[in-house]
């Protein structure tokens, strides 16, 4: 009999009700832990992140990456976290401060928020709303506010353009995205994650075979959503350095950072929910899965950003709008004379 | 731009961009561990200069001709000497000051004696830059493990008048002015202060 | 500060450098912007200024010669053999076969080294990152060759006034034909990453157009005047040294935009791939330097001798009044030339398009202000 990580909680859970406490606090306790848990994966998840890119980005460089903090810098994150920890938090006289606080905390927890909703494993969900891919989409539209609170408070035309830009990028990407997944949604006609990957069940069943194009349209989107190159101009440290975050140090830098990281993890594991048969497999538990197949899409991600030049700002918005856009449609249309 | 590209050839040139970063995520990472793991330097690596001495005798072989200080573009050497009782020059003071030198090795190909030569060693880094000038003892010290063939060309007895008497008469049209004892080059910290 | 008035777009002034991780070294460009679109881009030059002329009026003609290597320190190669070119001239000194062959050698490997520097500040301002590294992995093979032979890896102090300063050693040949015999396939490499990719096509295509009456006025040469169609080579116009005894082919353009200058170099990669591989077949043996007096002091006279830099033309201008130092020594660079075309080009592109443009420039700040 194999330990599943559902029935454990399962157990927890009981224990806590068993324990004849009001109701309201028993809800109480198990909302916050569930939180601490995703809150904890989540910082594990950045955590590996951020070392896993350097190393990819330094082996697909021919270099090795960090190697000095624990075996093959693993302790590399760590490292950086103590060194923005410890920062000086500078904030220029000029900046509008009630914005200038606010937007790195709004970019983190709207990324961060968005967790609540993955199907990480079998029965290991935090919750299971019956719209979730529309309550993701929805909360991750809250970066492009912070972005933008962060451009405008900052009070430098550098950050502006940079702002501008990312907010620009963003709420253009996000139609070709929605549009990608409708395809999907149409097919299991239901909004709710779990229904998503309950269809899923067989390989044959997974949606990157049903609806590749629409896989394609919402990696491509999704590497726009999140910055990335080729789409990563308001970063670009070539062009006007750094872009919206140029004011920001220490702990608000690290937050704009976490939140990226964040942010890129859960576009992949949506692609895992919506098209790569969520947390289904042999053999290995659920919850492995899950993250590995999250991480292949994350290092498919990062594999474009090595390889590829970046656009330009109007070639960016061309891109979405006349080519992106209507091949959504068209696969919008396809599927809905399949799945009818 | 979006309907004039031709999308298929695109997509191809997309993929075989992916293909040559995958195959070098696979391949041999060319990074060299510095400290752990050292470069082997050529031979003939231009790095600090070091003072040669005769390996049976252990004397230095500079006979004070003082042609690598009028070759040197940088005036980074600095030289002292008197003329001894058997009429030989004898050096006083040779220094050598490494954060002005720009390492050309000219000094090397004007010395007749082997008595100066750039080593293939590099690490030399300090924290005062006073320290960079490094006296005659130290250049000496630096030089006893270096390796050379000797290519004497002239007896240092028979040369040495001649050797004098070609560097008085191109006084005029020397190169650079070479410190001898006009500057004082022991008192390094005050050098030092002045650059 | 202006009055923005009724219908007016406000213009605001950007500063880019002189310390910018893009520019190609201390440039200030002072740009007047609407927005993206670039109304006026002045380069403010200088920053890098130190009077290598005149302090080679104080220096003998060899120790000249370190001094020049850090005029232009990305092709080295190519200051020392300008200027020994010209001070061989006014002494009528004639450098020996086996000296000329390895001054090809040197320069057309001095070359491939300095394109693919370009090619890798190029890709990386474009935002392709990986490009840049792989063509320094190759530029390390190119400088441990330099440095088995000469000593430094990037200011050699080897092409002396008469030839060169030491003999090539055993290790030079085998280590030499095999980065000759694979460069091929890295360039290849390079090429599936950026030539036909969509978005370095997006980027550069009809992107900086420089055509061929602009480069003609402003006295653009090298890479930039054979991208807009112009097939002048100094190697194969005004040979110099022994480059008529080499098949080479000269890589032209037709538009001048930024692809274009993209292109001619990276085929003069290969040609002078070839060209080295041509010069280590038909290495003589003999003498690497000619026999000449201890103390070298040329006749009074003036030159300008120029070379086919892998900029552009380099040229320089030596004046000699009888002494052991030059009375005058003027440098050209192609850099500098290049440098005036911005403001010609800038106004109405995006930033990001002047970003590209200026890097397909390939200029070298050293060379602008000596």
């Amino acid at each position: 009999m194999r330990l599943e990580l559902s029935s454990l909680l399962k157990v927890i859970g009981d224990w806590i009700s068993s324990l004849g406490l009001p109701v309201w606090l028993v809800d109480l306790i198990e909302m916050c832990g569930a939180a601490a848990m995703v809150m904890g994966m989540a910082f594990l998840i950045i955590l590996f992140l951020v070392w896993w890119e350097r190393k990819l980005s330094g082996h697909f460089q021919q270099r090795l990456g960090p190697m000095r903090t624990g075996w093959h810098g693993w302790l590399q994150t760590i490292a950086d976290g103590i060194k923005l920890f410890q920062k000086e938090d500078i904030i220029p006289k000029t900046v509008d401060r009630k914005v200038f606080y606010w937007a790195p905390v709004i970019c983190f927890a709207s990324s961060f928020a968005a967790f609540a909703c993955l199907p990480w494993g079998k029965n290991l969900w935090p919750t299971d709303l019956n719209i979730g891919i529309l309550y993701i989409f929805a909360i991750t539209t809250f970066v492009v506010i912070s972005l933008l609170m962060a451009g405008w408070s900052s009070n430098n035309k550098y950050a502006l353009l940079g702002g501008m830009r990312s907010a620009a990028q963003i709420v253009s990407y996000e139609v070709p995205l929605t549009l990608s997944v409708l395809g999907v949604i149409v097919a299991t006609q239901s909004l709710s994650m779990v229904a998503i990957v309950g269809a899923q069940e067989k390989v044959y069943n997974w949606f990157i075979f049903r609806q590749p194009l629409g896989f394609l349209i919402y990696l491509i989107a999704a590497t726009a959503e999140t910055n990335r190159a080729p789409f990563d101009i308001p970063e670009a440290e070539q062009e006007l350095v750094a872009g919206f975050n140029i004011e920001y140090s220490g702990m608000k830098f690290a937050m704009f950072f976490m939140a990226e990281f964040l942010n890129l993890f859960l576009v992949s594991a949506v692609a895992v929910t919506l098209f790569l048969g969520g947390w289904h497999g042999p053999f290995l538990p659920s919850w492995l899965w899950f993250l590995l197949k999250a991480f292949f899409i994350v290092f498919v991600i990062i594999w474009f950003k090595w390889t590829y030049p970046r656009l330009r700002v109007d070639q960016l918005m061309e891109f979405c709008w006349k080519f992106l856009l209507p091949l959504a449609f068209l696969n919008l249309i396809v599927a809905g004379f399949l799945f009818r | 731009m979006a309907y004039d590209l031709p999308v298929l050839s695109g997509i191809k040139n997309l993929l075989i961009g992916l293909w040559v970063t995958l195959r070098h995520l696979f391949s041999h990472a060319v990074t060299l561990q510095y400290p752990t793991e050292r470069w082997p330097m050529p031979e003939r690596s231009r790095g600090v200069v070091v003072l040669l001495s005769n390996k049976e005798t252990g004397d230095l072989n500079c006979t004070a001709c003082m042609l690598c200080a009028k070759a040197c573009p940088c005036a980074a050497i600095m030289i002292e000497r008197h003329r001894g009782d058997d009429k030989k020059w004898k050096i006083d003071s040779f220094s050598v000051d490494n954060s002005i030198c720009c390492y050309c090795g000219l000094c090397e190909e004007a010395c007749n004696f082997d008595a100066i030569k750039l080593t293939p060693k590099y690490e030399f880094s300090t924290y005062d830059k006073p320290s960079l000038t490094y006296d005659m003892h130290r250049l000496q010290e630096l030089g006893r493990d270096v390796a050379y063939t000797p290519r004497v060309r002239k007896t240092p007895a028979a040369a040495t008048p001649a050797m004098t008497a070609t560097t008085e008469a191109g006084g005029a049209s020397t190169p650079m002015a070479p410190r001898t004892a006009t500057e004082t080059p022991t008192n390094s910290s005050e050098k030092g202060g002045s650059a | 500060m202006r009055e923005p008035a009724a219908g007016y777009s406000e213009e605001f002034e950007v500063n880019m450098g002189p310390q910018h991780p893009s520019t190609h070294g201390v440039l200030r460009l002072l740009l007047r912007m609407d927005g993206e679109i670039i109304k006026n881009a002045e380069p403010h030059v200088g920053y890098l200024h130190r009077a290598i002329e005149k302090i080679c009026e104080n220096r003998t003609y060899p120790q000249c010669i370190p001094l020049l290597d850090r005029f232009e320190y990305v092709t080295s190669m190519s200051t020392e053999e300008v200027f020994c070119l010209a001070a061989e001239r006014i002494a009528a000194i004639e450098v020996p076969e086996r000296a000329e062959y390895l001054r090809i050698i040197m320069l057309e490997l001095d070359r491939i080294a300095s394109h693919l520097i370009f090619l890798g500040t190029f890709s990386l301002d474009l935002g392709a990152i990986t490009p840049f590294l792989y063509c320094i992995r190759e530029r390390e093979t190119i400088m441990d060759l330099f440095e088995m032979t000469c000593g430094q890896r990037l200011t050699y102090n080897y092409i002396r006034v008469g030839g060169v300063s030491q003999d090539i050693p055993e290790q030079f040949l085998p280590l030499a034909r095999k980065f000759v015999d694979t460069f091929q396939h890295r360039v290849d490499d390079y090429e599936a990453l950026l030539t036909e990719n969509p978005i370095f096509l997006a980027r550069t295509k009809n992107v900086g157009i420089v055509n061929k009456q602009v480069c003609l006025d402003y006295g653009a040469s090298g890479p930039v005047l054979r991208a807009a169609g112009v097939e002048w080579d100094l190697r194969r116009d005004d040979p110099y040294s022994i480059y008529d005894r080499f098949k080479f082919e000269i890589p032209t353009g037709t538009v001048g935009d930024v692809w274009d200058r993209y292109m001619v170099r990276v085929r003069e990669l290969r040609q002078s791939n070839e060209i080295v591989r041509q010069a280590l077949d038909q290495l003589p043996t003999g003498d690497i330097k000619a026999k000449m007096k201890p103390l070298f002091k040329p006749p009074v006279g003036e030159v300008y001798a120029r070379i086919e830099n892998s900029r552009g033309e380099m040229g320089c201008h030596i004046i000699s009044d009888g002494s052991t130092k030059p009375y005058r020594l003027k440098l050209r660079g192609g850099s500098f030339c290049h440098t005036q075309l911005i403001p010609e080009v800038a106004p109405g592109i995006m930033i990001a398009d002047l970003v590209a443009m200026f890097a397909s420039l390939d200029v070298i700040l050293p060379e602008v202000d000596r």
